[in-house]
């Protein structure tokens, strides 16, 4: 049951997405180890090193793959899709003088509404609502030896 | 040195990351170092949390990406300014020196 509604509702590129962010985030760790060990680490402590200046791995990649996949273009497309399937029906509702074509108008404006909800929903994620991930304010690392400031 | 967490102002990191940018096209492993290099170790930014900056950053259209190769020849996604970004660039060096302004302002007085 859960692989045939993960195969209805799920995201065919998601996949993909996680795929290039992985291969992202990795890139940025490599570099980070490569110039560790350029100045004079051993590969092991240069790899714990790395991982410890990016921080948490898994968070970044979630916070990425949230982000991506609200903003994907798919998305972006069947958003707007439905704001012209909700306009076709409303437009038919207010145009027509068939009541044939009043349910119809009806129907596409449900269809709207509902795909719209089924978007959000969708798209929400517990991160949203958990305190501390506010993404448009992530944490500085500044010395506590405040030489340097007052140098400047 | 120990060494102290302090969270930005926000919008700060973006103002960083655009300022970098306005350099040229650069991948996040880059951004971070330029910005660890230009800040002369008095502030770093996590890098983990540059990631998510980035791809908000281009979701709302400020920046663009696309892969090319790194220094080390390996594929990487590179990072440039859209004229958009350019915009907001210059709107939030303007708000960043009238707040900062400000604060000084206060501070002196009390």
């Amino acid at each position: 049951m859960k692989t045939i509604l993960a195969k209805l509702f799920g995201n065919p590129y998601r996949k993909q997405i996680v795929f290039e962010i992985e291969d992202e985030l990795h890139f940025h760790i490599e570099m980070l180890e490569r110039k560790y060990v350029q100045d004079g680490m051993s590969a092991a402590a240069a790899k714990a090193a790395a991982l410890r200046r990016f921080g948490s791995l898994e968070k970044a990649m979630k916070q990425c793959v949230d982000i991506r996949s609200r903003n994907s273009l798919r998305r972006r497309v069947l958003k707007a899709s439905l704001i012209i399937l909700g306009l076709i029906g409303l437009s038919i509702r207010i145009l027509s003088t068939e009541r044939n074509l009043d349910h119809m108008g009806d129907l596409l404006i449900m269809i709207a509404i509902a795909g719209r909800l089924l978007l959000y929903v969708r798209g929400l994620s517990p991160s949203t609502f958990l305190s501390g991930t506010d993404e448009t304010c992530p944490s500085i690392v500044t010395p506590r030896d405040n030489s340097k400031l007052r140098g400047a | 040195m120990a060494n102290e967490r302090t969270d930005l102002l926000q919008g700060t990191l973006e103002l960083l990351i655009l300022n970098t940018l306005a350099r040229g096209p650069m991948h996040g492993y880059g951004i971070v170092q330029r910005i660890h290099e230009a800040a002369e170790d008095l502030l770093k930014v996590e890098d983990g949390s540059l990631y998510p900056a980035l791809y908000r950053m281009e979701a709302r259209g400020w920046i663009k990406s696309e892969y090319g190769v790194s220094e080390n020849n390996r594929r990487a996604r590179f990072y440039k300014l859209t004229r958009k970004g350019q915009t907001k660039l210059e709107a939030e060096r303007a708000n960043w020196n009238r707040v900062s302004k400000a604060v000084t302002r206060i501070l002196q007085a009390t």
